[in-house]
């Protein structure tokens, strides 16, 4: 009589297991976790395949911690981050408040493909529009801005404003999505909490603080790491709308390290220059980790 | 407390006020449209039109015949974005089915690796990637760009998470008449996983056709590029006169995802739920 036995099931569920996931391993391995690994080794050395790459220790680190430019463009992705991430999530949550209300279905159709569509076409195509949108002379904002009797605005030329502009227009390209994640997550709140509040006649605002904001708190925590990611990584809409400039005040860590890395061969030093980047994205994710685990304890 | 009639007029109001912004949300892609078919002469011609003037194909034409190999660019980014979906559809699934239903030692540990690779931005990966594909020949070739992205992370959690949702019953009798692990896979759990696979594969060819940063490093000469940085490449030839012209350009750019988005609304946005709410 032939019977599988238990370690039999066990030993071919084990082979399966493996064939299942080796594709997926090997280019993982290969595309992810091995240039993660040759970038940290990287950002400790002076790398030139000609003569010889040697290791500095920390110089490169200390270049970025030390140098103006550096700090100054450190500081641009940190401002700039700051202001996309609160705009973008309160701008999200506004409109889901607004949306989270009794409707007819196609006025919510056409509501979420309206708010949701800047989210899914290119940043790279999305800025070029808005680089006309945003011109001094023939911008099609100043245009209505001068027709209604208002002063132009030197949107992408004036130092003062480049990096407001920048983050307008991610604030339109991006806060359909939070909108989509908090709609979703404000219909989890229990509709018999919110009815009993209502009965006590306490105000919407008051209901929102004390009930709907502390329900979908892990959400919003969770929206503010995403938003965090992404922002620190902010790469084509300031390379099509500014390039950088005026002079570095919209210069992002990103253009910075391409910059380094492939136009002045400054490989070792881009390295560094993306393992802060890492480092910042992991302290954000650990600090989401630890204050969720929290929230959840209460 | 509010009347019930005090409450309609405020959910009117908002609802006016929603519109007025949806329409300032469209109003972009509404102008890149309809510039597309101003005659070049007149594109910087004030005011600015949101709704087109007329049919008129011939920026269209110029596009195809300018000195940028636009067809070219575009079979360049079909092309890496079908094979990145393809890819992922399969290694993704594969490796989720390992993940959700096979017991195996090392399995949590290897999966936490993967979702480790979450955090990490491109920018991290890309020296290494660009030093390798200069070596091995694949710089400046699209299909490199598409290899870098045959599988992912995230792609491979929301199968699981979709799969973990799924009755195992059918699988775990199967197994017991004898069925081999992959049989399980083709014929019961395949076919459970549409839902999951058609979001994954709509996400990840979006994605895909929207990459810049790595494009941009990667792929130098005009035939090599994707859209993306062609776009660019494009405003540059035309600075001077020829607006209308690049957005015709852009109007064929953006026409897939727009045609994805108007077919497949539900299915993008729950894609992009399921993935924001449960990571």
């Amino acid at each position: 009589m032939i019977a599988r036995t238990r370690s039999d099931l066990e030993k071919a569920q084990t082979r399966a297991g493996y064939l299942f996931i080796l594709p997926s391993s090997v280019l993982y391995a290969v595309f992810v976790l091995a240039p993660v690994i040759v970038t940290f080794i990287l950002s400790f050395t002076y790398y030139d395949p000609m003569a010889g790459s040697h290791w500095v220790g920390l110089e490169n680190f200390q270049r970025f911690f030390t140098g103006d430019r550096s700090l100054q463009i450190f500081g641009n992705t940190l401002c700039f981050s700051l202001f996309a991430v609160t705009g973008n999530v309160v701008v999200g949550l506004l409109l889901a408040l607004a949306l989270n209300r009794a409707m007819p279905a196609f006025l919510l159709y056409l509501f979420r493909l309206a708010y949701f569509l800047p989210v899914i076409i290119a940043a790279a195509f999305v800025s070029i529009v808005w680089g006309y949108f945003y011109g001094d002379d023939l911008g099609v904002i100043n245009y209505y801005l001068v027709h209604l009797g208002l002063p132009a605005v030197h949107w992408l030329t004036s130092s003062q404003t480049a990096m407001m502009s920048i983050v307008i227009m991610d604030v339109w390209k991006n806060t359909g999505f939070f909108m989509i994640i908090f709609i979703a997550a404000l219909q989890g709140v229990p509709r018999n909490i919110m009815d009993a509040a209502i009965m006590d006649g306490s105000s919407y605002w008051r209901r929102f603080f004390r009930i709907v904001l502390p329900w979908i708190s892990p959400v919003v925590f969770f929206a503010i790491v995403y938003a965090s990611i992404g922002a620190l990584q902010v790469y084509e809409s300031i390379v099509i709308l500014t390039r950088g400039g005026p002079g570095d005040v919209t210069r992002s860590m990103s253009i910075y390290i391409v910059e380094e890395a492939f136009d002045n061969f400054e490989i070792g030093y881009a390295a560094s220059i993306s393992v802060i980047m890492t480092l910042v994205i992991l302290v954000i994710t650990t600090i989401q980790l630890i204050a969720s685990r929290r929230w959840v304890r209460h | 407390m509010q009347t019930k009639a005090a409450q309609r007029l405020i959910d009117r109001i908002i609802i006016a006020i929603m519109a007025v912004l949806g329409v300032f949300m469209v109003l972009p892609f509404a102008w890149l449209f309809s510039m597309s078919f101003r005659a070049p002469g007149e594109a910087y011609k004030m005011p600015p039109s949101f709704l087109p003037p007329n049919l008129d194909f011939r920026n269209y034409w110029a596009v195809l015949h300018s000195s940028v190999p636009f067809l070219q660019i575009y079979w360049n980014s079909l092309m890496v974005a079908v094979v990145v979906t393809l890819g992922q559809l399969i290694t993704c699934t594969l490796a989720a089915f390992a993940f959700a239903r096979l017991k195996f030692p090392g399995r949590d540990s290897i999966f936490f690796v993967f979702l480790i690779g979450l955090m990490f931005p491109a920018q991290v990966t890309i020296i290494p990637i660009y030093l390798g594909f200069a070596k091995v020949g694949l710089l400046n070739h699209p299909i490199g760009l598409a290899l870098m992205y045959l599988t992912s992370s995230f792609g491979i959690f929301l199968v699981r998470q979709f799969m973990r949702s799924q009755p195992k019953a059918l699988e775990e009798a199967a197994l017991m008449d004898g069925a081999g692990y992959f049989k399980i896979f083709y014929r019961i759990s395949l076919p459970q996983l549409r839902p999951a696979l058609s979001a994954l594969g709509i996400i990840t060819f979006t994605q895909t056709w929207n990459y810049y940063f790595q494009a941009r490093v990667l792929l130098e000469p005009h035939d090599a590029m994707t859209l993306p940085i062609a776009m660019d490449l494009l405003r540059g030839y035309m600075a001077s006169g020829n607006l209308s012209v690049v957005m015709a350009a852009m109007s064929m750019a953006v026409l897939p995802v727009i045609l994805i988005f108007l077919l497949a609304q539900k299915l993008v946005i729950e894609g992009v739920t399921m993935s924001g709410i449960k990571s």
